[in-house]
């Protein structure tokens, strides 16, 4: 055996290199070992289960099934097979000879597997200089093939760590583009409260929002570009860009999407499109006029009704067909509390284990419970909510939020800490009830709850002679109360023990019986304490059922 | 506010609002009742656990000399406060419909 040679091929494969230098290596030093005049390498594609020939002396690549032909039948039997004439084999097939004008007469074929039994291609050596491929050669070959089957797997495996950081770095930056163009901070609207986020899935989207103070009014948008990577990337950051452009420059709504759609349409390929809610909000007179391009659905919680309405989109996604004309925007008006939800579908279409999606009944549902939120509050307890019903899945999409909440009426007052002071606050609260329409059914509740509080801060401020504050806050069909007691000692009235209320008339005390209904009659009750200044705020909340 | 009346038919006439600021005098007419009362309610309009209060104290005296308190006409609020409280064992209650 050539011990030096193989030795010499030993060493040269070690070194790294690419894929296709080291196929070359690798034929080199096996047509140099055994002899031969000519030498290839199939790689096996396992996902297509195909032989390919992937470099050969003289040759361009070829496919062939990996059980067919004598590398197939290598490759199953993963055995060495030595052909002494090629042209009295049956397997054999002259076609490539015959292409090549060549003649092939023997062929030394071996499986190359590599340290961990797969299969990794087979190597082929073609006629023996003097004479044919004998056992010997065979026992070469067989150690040969064992180091380039290894070799080879190695440079695969690089060459796919390549790609896959070309694919990290490509997503790196179209997230960087993406993001960037994102609303640093929210921008202060009066009578309206706004939050919006993006969070990019690992194989970003084309997710965007934006709000922004134009002559018009408040521009809110809510776009997704189809497809993953930097393309819808870039294609998302040039709507967001255009339609700025076009609002600061005093364009009306229809006429911005118009034109935006035909634009979009020309600079992308003909299978993307974007879904997007382009609108603007005139904060003075409440109406938001919109075009909603393909982006569903759109929530409307209304504090009167206390549920969401489900809005469809008004047109075609942006860029898929070119359009002479568009209709006009539609008309929403936000009443005081209402709360405007612009979801993106990451969110809508996340899927749990048990590939049930998210969907819009439960963001209808968490919105509709916190409608005393902030915008940022209803994003957050959105996302707790995703978060806990998708549990270990991992996010696949983008998800973006975008809320934006009209305020609700608020009035605040200071009473003197007096039982005689319970009709000043049943007064009070009659006057806010009738002043911004809210429900009737809710006062006996309201009433009931806030003199409960007020009489236990009355008995239990501990000597405090301050007054205590009541705040209202409410639209429609809901209606937050704090209660403000200054220089009090803590008490959590949500930590006080229920009262057995089986017992029968001898063994009952009238105590604790208060907090014990309050916390049925209510849908929620809050306690916080401010050590320093020695305040209690109790909170609570009751909504039409 | 709150008014208490006694009725020529010997019932007991309650209007208004029984509440904290209210308990103090409506536990001082009933103080006054004696033997079996009945209390109608047609007029009240609301009633807080300081009400419970007056009516819990008001029945355990007049059981203790065989009499009893029993409540009529009741609104579907007051319903509701008597059955959380679980006073609608401890009170005889007629609601108003």
């Amino acid at each position: 055996m050539k011990i030096e040679p193989l030795l010499a091929v030993t060493r040269r494969l070690a070194a790294p290199v690419d894929l296709t230098t080291m196929l070359q290596e690798v034929i080199g030093a096996a047509t140099e070992v055994l002899d031969a005049e000519r030498g290839s390498v199939w790689l096996y594609d396992r996902a297509a289960h195909e032989l390919v020939l992937q470099v050969s002396t003289g040759m361009e690549q070829v496919r062939v099934p990996a059980d067919s032909g004598i590398v197939g039948s290598c490759a199953q039997g993963r055995q060495v097979i030595n052909v002494r004439d090629c042209y009295a084999d049956p397997r054999f097939n002259p076609a490539l000879d015959r292409k090549t004008h060549y003649r092939t007469r023997c062929m030394l074929t071996l499986p190359l597997v590599d340290h961990k039994d797969v299969l990794v291609g087979v190597l082929q050596v073609l006629n023996k200089k003097d004479g044919v491929f004998d056992e010997a050669d065979e026992s070469m070959a067989t150690s040969l093939a064992a180091q380039c089957a290894v070799a080879l797997q190695r440079a695969r495996m690089i060459e796919d760590l390549i790609d896959g950081e070309k694919m990290r770095r490509e997503i790196e930056m179209a997230r960087e583009v993406q993001t960037g163009t994102l609303p640093a901070t929210m921008p202060e609207i009066e009578g309206y409260d706004v939050y919006g986020m993006s969070r990019p899935a690992d194989r970003t989207g084309g997710d965007t929002f934006d709000v922004s103070c134009v002559p018009a009014g408040v521009v809110l948008v809510l776009g997704d570009a189809t497809g993953h990577g930097l393309a819808p990337a870039l294609h998302i950051t040039q709507m967001h860009a255009m339609l700025r452009m076009a609002m600061r420059l005093g364009a009306d709504i229809d006429a911005a999407v118009l034109h935006l759609n035909n634009q979009l349409g020309e600079v992308m390929p003909d299978d993307r499109f974007i879904t997007a809610f382009i609108g603007v909000l005139d904060p003075a007179t409440h109406v938001l006029r919109y075009h909603s391009a393909g982006q569903a659905p759109i929530l409307h919680f209304s504090a009167a009704q206390g549920e969401c309405r489900t809005y469809r989109p008004t047109t075609f996604p942006l860029g898929a067909m070119p359009a002479p004309s568009v209709r006009e925007a539609v008309k929403m008006l936000l009443a005081p509390g209402d709360i405007l939800v612009l979801i993106s579908d990451g969110v809508y279409e996340y899927a749990n284990g048990e590939q049930e999606m998210f969907g819009e009944d439960r963001v209808a549902a968490i919105v509709g419970a916190n409608r005393f939120a902030g915008a940022r509050g209803l994003t957050d307890k959105v996302l707790a909510g995703l978060a806990q019903f998708a549990g270990d899945v991992p996010q696949e999409d983008d998800i973006t939020l975008l809320f934006v909440k009209r305020d609700m009426p608020a009035s605040g007052r200071w009473f003197a800490r007096s039982f005689d002071s319970i009709p000043a606050t049943v007064a009070f609260r009659r006057e806010f009830f009738l002043d911004n329409g809210i429900a009737d059914s809710l006062a006996y509740a309201v009433d009931f709850t806030i003199e409960e509080l007020f009489t236990n801060m009355v008995k239990y401020g501990n000597m405090s002679r301050q007054d205590i504050r009541i705040e209202l806050r409410g639209a429609g069909s809901g209606i937050e109360v704090v209660l403000v007691d200054p220089g009090a000692d803590r008490f959590d009235v949500t930590e006080a023990p229920d009262v057995d209320v089986s017992r029968g008339a001898a063994d009952r005390r009238p105590g604790g019986l208060g907090l014990h209904l309050i916390r049925r009659m209510v849908d929620s009750i809050d306690y916080e304490y401010d050590a320093p200044t020695r305040t209690g705020r109790t909170s609570f909340r009751k909504t039409a059922c | 506010m709150l008014t208490l009346d006694s009725n020529p038919d010997g019932t007991v006439r309650i209007c208004g609002r029984l509440d904290a600021a209210q308990a103090g005098a409506a536990q001082a007419f009933l103080d006054r009742a004696e033997g079996s009362v009945v209390l109608d309610c047609s007029g009240l309009e609301y009633l807080s656990s300081a009400g419970l209060g007056v009516l819990l104290k008001t029945q355990k005296r007049l059981m203790a000399h065989a009499g009893q308190l029993r409540l009529t006409k009741v609104n579907r609020h007051i319903r509701d406060i008597f059955k959380y409280s679980g006073f609608d064992n401890i009170l005889q209650i007629e609601s108003d419909e």
